[in-house]
Formats: structure tokens, C-alpha cells, sequence
């Protein structure tokens, strides 16, 4: 199964071979790989918005993988990590799955394996790479609402009647109703259901 | 029967006796010259008495005349003989006045043969009988004196002054009481003696009676003599009670006393000696028999202790095997002290030996046990390092895995490039070998194999050690400072026993800080020279609790810990390791925070590092 060009592996560890072997695993797999010696030089580099996963090993020197998993998490990344360790640490896999890794693998493992566990997240990251878009996208489009708009979106999604918003903001139905219409418009939807959907992923409540 | 011939004969006797004893005494001790020349003079001054009784008896002038000359012989040998008798015995009288004695006397007696009838009497005119005490008619010559009689007579003179010199020597020597007896005897005999020059002179009309002023010497050396054979009788039985007491002594402590004349080449040992070498009883000791004896490793050093004894006249001392007949083992000290004579040269060798089998056993057991202590605390460290060496071997087993299957793919995938394929196999080459090296250094650390006796850097000690327990320090996030100092001089010893020491030193610094935060993580490894003491100095130093003072000894005993778990073998172990490569272990608090503990080698050739 060939995955799009733009999916890129990440590796990053501290000893060569290691390295150089994964790499040359991932390449002759179709994956493109970019690999790092450290932790912060990984970070130096490395663009959120590309598609791929993280193979990381656990020991290293300063900055270890568990700390740069609480440091990518804080960034909000949603990239997807694969813990690789030369010890069976049951404490530092319970972590490090607890917060959030894809797998925790223990050295020597299966070329397969690991090729599973990278395609798996891979497509974990294409997911919420849409997502985190099309979410992005949402949001864009709400911020072309004028504040008054956005008011009547919020009564919208509530089920209220345009009688009835009308009364609750002061105005005439008329009103509510162009207000109604541009929303519709703007936010590209055909009907209600539609935006209460929408507005429910950005996570809008109704009022 | 006369008085007379009684007593002349008696006195005759005396000497004869007293000659007798003495020739005998001389016979079995040829050096004693004393003796022979006392029994030389005793002899002379029976002659002298028994020539007397004769003249006593003379009834002819002509008869008279030739004992008078015939009597010179044994005066001059009784003269001559005595005073050197003195001079050996006494060790006194000045050299000059004796030997002007011997020439004046010898003079006289040629003189004597010369002239005649005597060099006494010019002329003997008659002789005079007459009655004495108890009846006696003894003859009495009357004649002219020989003006050459006066050297005699001066000979005599001198003879009292040689014996009063003699006797104030040996009173001035501290030697009272002989110089009261045999001086005052010489002296009164001396004085005695002048009777003889009176009578020729016809002052007095005695008989002659020389052979008497002889009796006070033969009393008082007969008394020596007694007195010299009871002392003698003492004197044995005190060397039989206090070899008596050797011999015990010897026997209780297991000793084998021997004695080699290095001139003869003869060896002769107590019994329990040959029992202790295993020799015959009644076999014929030397020097090679000894030799044969000894255990072909260490025949060197046993000949070398004794070849330096015999040339430096140093206490001769040595440990060594000896091979029994029925192929046992034995260990034995020797120890011997060697006598010279008056050249300088080598004549006889004392000494005593004793069996310290048990204690060499002891002795090697002790070795052995400590050697397996210090495997065991090695292995025990290995055990505790386990998933550091595991994820050691981890590292390059993984990249050879991932390499190969990389190029299992690559192949697969059909348009394969023939140089990246010989890359992936270089780099499986490399990895294996690396695999191989860390095998390689465990089963070094787990063999219980002899001490190593290696030139070592010490920096490379300080790399293998680091390569070992690397994951360990990346685990628990400590960060090693290396400042090992270039061009430093090799040491001896061995490397997995050294590499042990360091290992633990580095484990306890780690441990010292694991309350510390992560950047205060921090260990020091150093390495460079003592200054003046010819020593390569090692430290280790971390950032964590301090040793409290009193217990800086304490820490390097065994089963003391602080630690909750292990049994505090560590620090005794690296104590045993150091000492017996003849360095030295300590430890001392930083100023800021934390301990050092430093450790220090001898550099090849140079003697201990004594601080």
C-alpha cells in the first residue's frame, strides 16, 4: 500500500546505527524519513502541518522521549508517536501511552511491525490532520460573522423561531430573517441540521 | 731410706707427674702451647732434682764437677721453657727482658760446655761431707768460683725482674688471685733460687735445692689445673643442660637446628631437621642434597638468599617449597646466620628451619577467598547492571535486524542499488563486532580467572567503564564529565579488577545523587599524576549528600552501607583491589556539595604510593 508523497516519518535517536538501520527500513517501505540525533534539534525542524508520525526513542541524553512528548502536547501537536525502547519499562510505557501514544515498541522488533505501527499512525495523523482543517476552516468562515450574526446563529441552533428571536434581541423578524439568510450563506450550509452539526464540532453552544 | 731421696724424688715425681698431665693435655689440644711448654719446664726441673740428689751424693770431685756442668742443660731448658710459658700463659713480661734471658742463658750454657770443669767453679778442690738434719751427709763442693758464673747469676737477676713485670701485669689486669699464686710463686722461686750463687760462693753451706724453688710453680699450677678441670666439669654440665634446653625448646616449636661447614661442605640437622626435610636418618648431609630437596620454582630464590648471605654476611632468610620423597609438599622458613674468619670468606652457617605449611595454606586460602569475593562482588555489580548491558547488546542487535531487513526490501523491491546494499553490510559488519566487543568484555568480567599483570592506560579504563554503563547513566540522567589528562604514565595491573573499582565508585556516585534534580546530575572523572609520589591519581566526584566525618574509615569496611538495599561489600572490595595493586583508596567531602573519592596507582616501575 503506497501512502501519498508528503507522508513523512520522523526518527529521532541518539545512536547511528540505530538511526541509519530505520531509515533505511521506512525508505525501502515507500515512506519518506526524516531522522535526528537529538530531541532539540528535532523540535528545531520539525513543521506541525506535516503528514507522518514520530519514531522515538525513549532514552537519550537531556531531553528524553517522554519529556518531548509533554512538549509537543503542550504545542498542541497532534503528532502521533512511536516510543521505540531498548528496555522492557513497564513504568515509562504506562506514561507515555497515558499520554497519548500511538504504540510503545521494544527493540529489536520486526521491520512489520514497525511498519504497521508507522502506516496505523500514519493514518491516524491524515485523520486529524482533516480534521484539525476542516475545524480551521469552520472557524475561518465564523469569523466572517458579523457579531449580530453570530447572536442569531447561537438562537438557531437552539430551535428558536424567528418570532421569537426577534423578541429576545430586540429586533424585528425581518431582521432576523436577512440576518438568517446571510448566516446560511456565509457558513455555506443548506439547512439547520447542517449548522447545528457544524457549530457543534467548533464546539458553539446554543443559547 | 734417707729423707733426703724422698724428698728430691718426690719432687722429681711431682713434676714428672704435673709434665705428664699437661704433655697430655697439649697432645689433645695442639694449640694449647702452654701446656707443652710448662710440661717442657716441669720435666727440666725433675732432671734438675734428680741431678741434685746426685750431687748430694757426690763422693768425687771429678763427679761433682760434671753434674754441676751436666746441670746447665736442664736449668737452660727450664729457664727457656718457662719464661716463654709465661709470656704465652700469663700473656705478660716485656718481649726484651725475655729474650735477653733466653740469649744470656743459651750463652751461659755454651760458655758452660767451654770451659772447665763449670762456668761455675774454676776449680773444684774438694768436696765436703757433712751431717745435716736427721743424719744426713749430704757433700758440699768447695772451690774456687768462675768469674763467668757471674752471668749466670745475672741471668737469674734477670729472671726475678721478668717475673716481678709479669706479675704486675697481670695484678694490674685485674687478675688478682692468679697473679697472687702463679706471680708469687715464680717470684719466691725466683728469690729462691739465689741460693745457688751463695752456696758457690761459700756463703752458706746447704745443699742445693733448686729443683724445690720449681715446687711453689708446680703447686700453684697444679691448683690452676684442678681448678681448670673443675670448671671444666661445670662447664660441661652446664652445655649439657642448656643444650638439654635448646634441644627442648627446638622440639616444642617444631624448629629443625642446622649448622653447614662451608668449607667442608657437610650439613649436620637435629633429627626432627630431617624429619622436616624428609631426609634418611643417617644419610650424609650437603649442600646439593638441599638443593635437590627444594621445589624446582623456587630453587632461584633460596639459592639467591643464600649467595647473598655468604657474600654480604646479611641474615639469611627464605621461604620456600620443599618436594618430600613421597611427592608431598611442604613449606618451610629458613633463617641462618653466617660466620666469616679472619680472611673475610664464608666458613659456617647457622640457622634453624621450621614447617609453615598450615600457615602458607592459610595464607594462599585467605588469597583465594578474597579473589572470590571480588569475583562475586563483580558479578553481583554485572547482575545489578543487567538491563544497561542488555540494552547495550539492544542497540546494535536492533540496527543489525532493521539493517538486514532494510535489505531484504531493498532487494525485493527489484531495482536495488548495489552500493546502498554494501552500505546496510557494512554496517552489519560494524554493529556485530560492536556486539561482539560488549560479549567480550562481560565474559572478561565474569571469569574468575588469575589477577592480570597488564601495562594499562588508566584513561582507557575510564572509557570501558564508560562504555558499559552508559544506558545506566542516560536511564537515570546523569551526565559524566571527563578531564583525563593526556600523556599519562601507564600502570600495571589488571584491567577487569580496575575497571571494577571504577564501576563501583561511578554506581555509588549515582546513587549518591539520585535525590538531586537533573541538572544538578553532574559526575567528574579525572585522571592525572600525584605529584612527587610517582602516582597516577584517579577521582570521582559527584553532587550529592556529604559522608559525615567520623565515618570516612568506616566506609571502605565491609557490609557497611547506607544504602536500603546491598550488603555494603562494594567499597571493601575496591579497598582489596587497590591495596593489592599496592595503591591507595580514600574518599573526601566537597567543599560545595557532595564527595570525592580518589584512588591512586604506583607507575610502572616505581615503588608504592606511600602518602
Amino acid at each position: 500500500m503506497t501512502v501519498s508523497p508528503t507522508a513523512t516519518v520522523f526518527v529521532v535517536d541518539d545512536y547511528a546505527p540505530v538511526r541509519r538501520s530505520i531509515s533505511r527500513v521506512l525508505h525501502a517501505a515507500g515512506f519518506a524519513v526524516a531522522a535526528f540525533p537529538s530531541a532539540e534539534e528535532f523540535l528545531v525542524q520539525y513543521d506541525p502541518h506535516t503528514l507522518g508520525c514520530l519514531v522515538l526513542d525513549v532514552a537519550m541524553p537531556s531531553l528524553d522521549g517522554l519529556e518531548l512528548q509533554d512538549i509537543l502536547a503542550k504545542a498542541g501537536s497532534v503528532l502521533p508517536i512511536i516510543f521505540l525502547t531498548g528496555t522492557a519499562d513497564i513504568p515509562k510505557s504506562v506514561q507515555a501511552m497515558k499520554h497519548g501514544a500511538s504504540d510503545f515498541l521494544t527493540k529489536p522488533v520486526n521491520d512489520e511491525e514497525l511498519l504497521a505501527a508507522v502506516r496505523a499512525a500514519i493514518e491516524k495523523n491524515r485523520d486529524r490532520l482533516r480534521e484539525q482543517a476542516e475545524l480551521s476552516e469552520i472557524r475561518e468562515r465564523l469569523a466572517t460573522l458579523t457579531p449580530r450574526e453570530r447572536e442569531v446563529l447561537e438562537y438557531v441552533v437552539a430551535g428558536k423561531l424567528n418570532k421569537q428571536i426577534a423578541g429576545d434581541l430586540g429586533t424585528v423578524e425581518q431582521t432576523v430573517k436577512i440576518h438568517r439568510a446571510h448566516v446560511m450563506q456565509k457558513m455555506r450550509v443548506q439547512s439547520v441540521a447542517e449548522l447545528v452539526r457544524l457549530t457543534q464540532r467548533c464546539g458553539i453552544s446554543a443559547r | 731410706m734417707s729423707w733426703i731421696t724422698i724428698v728430691w724424688s718426690m719432687n722429681a715425681g711431682a713434676c714428672f707427674v704435673l709434665a705428664a698431665v699437661c704433655f697430655v693435655v697439649w697432645c689433645k689440644q695442639r694449640e694449647s702451647w702452654p701446656h707443652l711448654l710448662f710440661a717442657c719446664s716441669a720435666v727440666a726441673a725433675a732432671c734438675i732434682a734428680l741431678i741434685e740428689l746426685a750431687m748430694l751424693r757426690g763422693k768425687t770431685v771429678g763427679q761433682y764437677a760434671e753434674l754441676i756442668r751436666w746441670i746447665h742443660v736442664p736449668v737452660w731448658v727450664l729457664t727457656l721453657s718457662f719464661v716463654a710459658f709465661v709470656r704465652l700463659y700469663l700473656r705478660a713480661g716485656r718481649r726484651w727482658l725475655a729474650w735477653s734471658i733466653y740469649g744470656l742463658r743459651t750463652f751461659v750454657l755454651i760458655l758452660n760446655f767451654i770451659l772447665t770443669p763449670n762456668i761455675n767453679f774454676r776449680q773444684i778442690t774438694s768436696i765436703r761431707q757433712f751431717s745435716w738434719w736427721g743424719g744426713e751427709v749430704i757433700s758440699v763442693p768447695i772451690g774456687v768460683a768462675n768469674p763467668w758464673g757471674m752471668l749466670s747469676s745475672l741471668s737469674l737477676l734477670l729472671l726475678l725482674v721478668f717475673f716481678v713485670d709479669a706479675t704486675i701485669t697481670v695484678w694490674r689486669r685485674g687478675d688478682r688471685l692468679r697473679a697472687l699464686f702463679v706471680g708469687g710463686s715464680m717470684i719466691f722461686g725466683a728469690i729462691l733460687a739465689w741460693h745457688v750463687p751463695l752456696v758457690i760462693w761459700g756463703v752458706i753451706e746447704i745443699p742445693f735445692f733448686l729443683g724445690f724453688a720449681y715446687s711453689g710453680i708446680v703447686a700453684a699450677m697444679g691448683y690452676e689445673l684442678c681448678s681448670d678441670m673443675a670448671r671444666t666439669v661445670q662447664l660441661a654440665r652446664e652445655l649439657e643442660a642448656s643444650d638439654k634446653r635448646l634441644n627442648l625448646a627446638a622440639e616444642s616449636a617444631d624448629l629443625g637446628l642446622w649448622e653447614w661447614d662451608i668449607v667442608r661442605d657437610q650439613i649436620w640437622i637435629t633429627d626432627k631437621g630431617r624429619s622436616l626435610f624428609g631426609f634418611e636418618p643417617s644419610e650424609k648431609l650437603d649442600f646439593d642434597r638441599f638443593r635437590s630437596g627444594l621445589h624446582p620454582e623456587d630453587r632461584g630464590s633460596v639459592l639467591k638468599a643464600v649467595e647473598n648471605s655468604l657474600r654480604t654476611g646479611a641474615e639469611y632468610r627464605s621461604e620456600f617449597r620443599i618436594v618430600l620423597p613421597n611427592e608431598q609438599l611442604r613449606w618451610i622458613v629458613g633463617r641462618g646466620h653466617v660466620e666469616f674468619n679472619s680472611e673475610g670468606q664464608p666458613v659456617r652457617m647457622r640457622g634453624a628451619s621450621l614447617d609453615i605449611t598450615k600457615r602458607k595454606q592459610a595464607e594462599l586460602e585467605a588469597a583465594r577467598q578474597r579473589n572470590e569475593m571480588v569475583h562475586l562482588s563483580r558479578v553481583t555489580m554485572l547482575g545489578e547492571l543487567s538491563g544497561s548491558i542488555a540494552h547495550e547488546l539492544n542497540l546494535p542487535l536492533s540496527a543489525i535486524l532493521w539493517n538486514a531487513q532494510a535489505a531484504q526490501r531493498v532487494l525485493a523491491n527489484g531495482n536495488a542499488d548495489l552500493a546502498e546494499v554494501r552500505e546496510i553490510l557494512n554496517d552489519i559488519v560494524s554493529e556485530d563486532q560492536r556486539a561482539g566487543e560488549v560479549i567480550c568484555h562481560l565474559r572478561l568480567w565474569l571469569k574468575k580467572g588469575e589477577v592480570q599483570q597488564h601495562s594499562l592506560h588508566i584513561n582507557e579504563v575510564v572509557q570501558d567503564v564508560l562504555k558499559l554503563i552508559r544506558s545506566d547513566l542516560v536511564n537515570q540522567k546523569v551526565t559524566v564529565d571527563c578531564e583525563l589528562a593526556r600523556n599519562v604514565p601507564t600502570v600495571t595491573g589488571d584491567p577487569v579488577q580496575l575497571q571494577q573499582v571504577l564501576l563501583n565508585l561511578v554506581v555509588n556516585a549515582c546513587d549518591a545523587m539520585v535525590d538531586c534534580n537533573t541538572p544538578e546530575r553532574r559526575l567528574v572523572i579525572r585522571t592525572g599524576t600525584e605529584n612527587g609520589n610517582g602516582a597516577v591519581l584517579v577521582s570521582v566526584t559527584d553532587r550529592g549528600g556529604s559522608i559525615p566525618e567520623e565515618k570516612m574509615e568506616q566506609i571502605f569496611e565491609p557490609f557497611f552501607t547506607t544504602k536500603a538495599k546491598g550488603m555494603g561489600l562494594g567499597l571493601s572490595v575496591c579497598h582489596t583491589i587497590i591495596v593489592a595493586h599496592r595503591g591507595k583508596l580514600w574518599a573526601t567531602n566537597n567543599v560545595d556539595r557532595g564527595a570525592t573519592f580518589y584512588f591512586s596507582l604506583p607507575i610502572n616501575g616505581s615503588e608504592a604510593a606511600n602518602n
